[in-house]
């Protein structure tokens, strides 16, 4: 009888067999990430070898969109001008970010957490509604520009064309040099350093051969992320561009021109290859970055002291800060102004414009929550499962799924605003003018980046937390429960959190696969901006801001992290 | 050659902080000559190693000397200094091979490659890592990557080594096998040497003389076996090697010795008072409350009885070369450490025993709050 009832409670025991869990999730997320990314790509690429309206068949095939490259002289320029404008900006962002990085880290200043702060509020702000600040300041009938002429005489040059684009991108973008770098030195061993002065080596010497080289790998990963980005930015060059065009703004052109989604996928293919080589450059460098050494010691690097050193870096950083978030300020303080027309000051300030928008405007809005609410709830849940299984679990082709999940990062929002509208337009599933092809754009344009998130979450819980728990007897889906979730949620909370702010005003993606019954925000202020309703464009965005900073700091609060610190 | 002497005389450092100025060193005197390996001992925060770093001249000092030779060493640049320091976490340079780092004092002297590849050569095989040159430190382990450290810092024949805990992250074995190698070496270059550990087996091991921190102040310095043997303080007592301690009262006191008793009204005629400070020899007067500090192995363990402190085993280590007791003593306040080179046949863990002190290898301190 004991034998009876022993044989019933082993009964009772689960056999350990086959573990299909991460094969039925691999699986799932396999369909999702090839109908909705793969497809799109290999159908854009396709497209890209056909003419205007041709059948995609096999004796379509041509080199033609791309032989615009060589013939047609607004594709020639377009191409070089992107080149240009990308390297220029990469050149100027790192030049204004590099001292600021060493003198924060290496001077005494002041109000140093207020200040990193401070830093990503442009990495945040819409660029576009930024670009539009310089005109105000700056533009044909800028503020600026007219106080010159009226106290001085003198004539300044217009912020439009491949200047006021480079100015208005690098001062935007190069927060990310600075974070990067200024974190490398932050978190430098100081040892090191005094080693080399002990050895007799002087500051300059020890600057030269240890401190530069050892921050070269976060000043290239910086570096590389401003130039993509810039490479990808549509806003920018569309307010300030006019004549002069850039790949992305081309493509738009193409496409609101004359629906050519064929000339449009050449495009993007060339903007993807420029990508692939700065991403190619960002691999290489950060195969040296095993030369970081992140020190457990509690002593700061040493830090200057001397009166001049002090003065000039304050006088620096705090000007160069001011100046990056100058144009959010403009905007803020435009969103006031009810009425400023020919005039170098508003003539009526007030909420107008406020209540102006929230009683005739609340529908964009709501379509903004909406659509970046639902992307980013795919998003977390596509992308915790896949990073668990990703980190947790064993299984044939996982590389092929880290891979897939990450491919994004390296396509501007613009190429998968192309992609989704080239592929979900005609053919087996046709999704344009509806909400979905907009909100499953953004969930696999920000898929990556809950990927990520949770990755890195999941990695720094030791797995044999999980196994406590199992050896406990708890079932895979209690320990997922009680255990494994419970510890990983803060990250897969603030990573949702920081996807839903940047979708909420997302212009890129959103500029090529919206259609008027389901306007956004964003698309409401570039509307405005382009109807010259300045004082309803600067208070969306105004709104959009706050909006932004409240929800970042939300998630800096919710994972111990400076706001800072999110970016890096 | 002349032998080189460096000189400390009063030297304090005060750190200003956010709650006010903290001292971190407070009149430290002592000399360090020739090839002297000497080490600085103490708990976290003591001072030893703000003292060194004031050395090396990546401190500068609130007040007091630093000479070397004669002269004063804070006024040298680095370069004139000419010291070589290891770092506890190595300090490595992680872009360069490890012949680079090993290159590194050598090319900022000037030196021509052909000598400088001499000479690297040469130190590299003194630490048995010619093998690895071409390697870069995120390729080496723990071990090497200390040796390269050391490599770096002898390369360029400096007058001084410093050595700032340069074993705390090596594992036991290794640390025990590195202290030897590092004397080795110190010796056969004959060039002087200032260590600076927490450990006090480590310092007593390695050392020609040691210091012992506390709070900022030197406590005591000299040979590790007189530090041991005749500790000048209680904290010297306690902190190098383990010490039992006594509450008693001094009943008599004249020139030889003093009589003292314990608790349980045991008296010891002691022999050995505490010397050096004189406000503290001024207390060691009959009537006043005093300590008994006596080392586990002149404690002899016994039978109950035989008129000895009353005392219970709580638990019995065997240790290899000998015995340790550990147990309470109601004329202790902390559990009483014996150690024996024999067991005592019949005593086991829970035994009650009694404890004999050999009061020619007591001494007697001033009242003192670790017993």
């Amino acid at each position: 009888m004991s034998n009876v009832a022993a044989a019933a409670a082993f009964a009772q025991v689960p056999k350990k067999g086959f573990d299909w869990f991460p094969y039925v999730v691999a699986l799932f997320s396999g369909i999702i990430l090839v109908v909705f990314l793969i497809y799109p790509i290999g159908k854009t690429a396709l497209y890209s070898f056909v003419k205007l309206d041709d059948e995609l068949t096999l004796g379509n095939l041509t080199f033609a969109n791309f032989l615009n490259f060589v013939e047609v002289p607004l594709y020639r320029d377009a191409f070089w001008n992107s080149i240009t404008v990308a390297l220029w900006t990469t050149l100027v962002s790192v030049l204004l970010a590099l001292p600021a990085a060493y003198a924060v880290a290496r001077v005494d200043i002041p109000f140093r957490t207020f200040l990193m702060t401070f830093s990503i509020i442009p990495l945040i702000a819409p660029p576009f509604i930024g670009a539009f600040s310089w005109i105000i300041l700056f533009g044909n009938q800028g503020m600026v520009r007219r106080y010159f002429d009226m106290i001085f005489g003198i004539d300044l040059p217009t912020i439009y064309g491949p200047v006021g684009i480079v100015l208005a991108l690098s001062l935007h973008y190069f927060p990310f040099v600075f974070l990067f770098t200024q974190g490398a030195l932050a978190a430098a061993d100081p040892f090191i350093e005094e080693s080399a002065h002990i050895m007799g080596a002087r500051r300059s010497r020890i600057m030269r051969s240890i401190t530069f080289p050892l921050v070269i790998p976060a000043i290239g990963a910086g570096a590389v992320l401003v130039f993509v980005r810039t490479l990808g930015n549509f806003g920018v060059p569309a307010v300030l561009g006019k004549e002069f065009m850039v790949l992305p703004t081309l493509m738009v052109y193409q496409i609101n021109g004359y629906f050519n989604l064929n000339a449009a996928s050449a495009i993007a293919l060339a903007n993807v290859a420029l990508t692939l080589i700065a991403v190619f450059f960002l691999a290489r460098i950060q195969r040296r970055r095993r030369f970081i050494t992140v020190t457990s010691t509690t002593r700061a690097s040493k830090r200057h002291t001397g009166r001049g050193a002090k003065i000039a870096a304050n006088a620096y950083v705090w000007c160069l800060f001011f100046l990056a978030v100058l144009p959010q300020i403009i905007v803020v303080f435009y969103s006031f102004a009810e009425r400023w027309a020919g005039s170098l000051w508003p003539q009526r300030m007030g909420f107008g414009n406020y209540i102006h928008i929230f009683t005739e405007l609340t529908e964009p809005i709501f379509n903004s929550v909406y659509l970046a609410g639902g992307a980013t709830l795919l998003a977390i849940f596509f992308g915790t499962l896949a990073a668990y299984i990703s980190q947790r679990k064993r299984f044939f082709g996982k590389w092929a799924l880290d891979m897939t999940i990450m491919l994004p990062f390296i396509m501007p929002g613009i190429i998968t605003g192309v992609a989704f509208l080239t592929t979900f337009n005609t053919g087996w599933i046709v999704l344009t003018g509806t909400a979905s092809i907009i909100m499953l754009a953004y969930f696999i344009r920000r898929l990556a980046y809950i990927f990520r998130a949770v990755s890195a979450a999941i990695s720094q819980v030791d797995s044999k937390i999980d196994e406590a728990s199992t050896i406990c007897g708890a079932a895979w889906g209690y320990t997922m429960r009680r255990v494994t979730i419970p510890l990983v949620a803060p990250g897969i909370l603030a990573g949702g959190i920081l996807v839903f702010s940047t979708l909420i005003i997302e212009l890129s993606i959103t500029i090529m696969v919206y259609s008027a019954e389901w306007q956004t925000m964003s698309i409401l202020m570039f509307e405005q901006l382009l109807d010259d309703e300045i004082e309803y464009a600067t208070a969306t965005g105004s709104v959009a801001i706050i909006l932004t900073m409240t929800l970042v700091f939300m998630a800096s609060r919710l994972i111990g992290k400076s706001m800072a610190e999110m970016f890096r | 050659m002349p032998e080189h002497v460096l000189t400390l005389q009063g030297l304090s450092k005060i750190f200003s902080t956010e709650r006010g100025p903290i001292t971190a060193v407070d009149g430290v005197d002592f000399e360090v000559r020739g090839d002297e390996f000497f080490t600085m001992l103490g708990p976290s925060g003591c001072g030893k190693t703000t003292t060194l770093r004031m050395i090396a001249g990546l401190e500068t000092s609130t007040s007091g000397t630093i000479l070397f030779d004669g002269e004063d060493f804070t006024r040298f640049s680095a370069f004139r200094r000419n010291i070589g320091m290891v770092f506890q976490s190595y300090a490595l340079f992680p872009h360069m091979t490890l012949f680079e780092n090993a290159a590194y004092g050598l090319r900022i002297r000037g030196l021509e490659s052909a000598v400088i590849k001499q000479k690297v050569d040469k130190i590299l095989a003194l630490l048995g890592l010619d093998e690895l040159a071409g390697r870069y430190p995120a390729d080496l382990s723990g071990g090497q990557q200390q040796r390269v450290s050391i490599a770096r810092a002898l390369v360029y024949d400096p007058g001084m080594l410093l050595l700032d805990e340069p074993l705390a992250n090596l594992d036991a074995k290794l640390r025990v096998e590195m202290r030897e190698e590092i004397r080795r070496i110190q010796k056969e270059l004959g060039i002087m040497s200032i260590y600076v550990t927490h450990d006090q087996e480590e310092a007593m091991s390695v050392s020609d003389r040691m210091a012992v921190f506390n709070l900022g102040q030197l406590m005591q310095a000299g040979h590790p076996e007189e530090v041991y043997a005749d500790p000048t303080s209680l904290f010297v007592a306690d902190f190098v090697g383990k010490a039992n301690f006594f509450p008693a009262h001094v009943a008599s006191r004249d020139k030889t010795g003093a009589k003292a008793s314990l608790g349980s009204g045991h008296e010891l005629t002691l022999k050995r008072l505490n010397p050096v400070r004189e406000s503290e020899l001024g207390e060691i007067e009959a009537g006043y409350d005093a300590t008994v500090m006596v080392r586990p192995e002149h404690v002899e363990i016994g039978p109950p009885g035989n008129g000895g402190l009353a005392y219970q085993v709580r638990r019995i280590q065997f240790l290899g070369s000998f015995i340790r007791y550990v147990g309470t003593c109601s004329d202790a306040t902390r559990e009483v450490i014996v150690d024996s080179r024999r067991a005592v046949p019949g005593i086991v863990e829970g035994s009650e025993a009694s404890l004999a002190i050999h009061p020619a290898d007591a001494k007697l301190f001033h009242k003192g709050d670790v017993a």
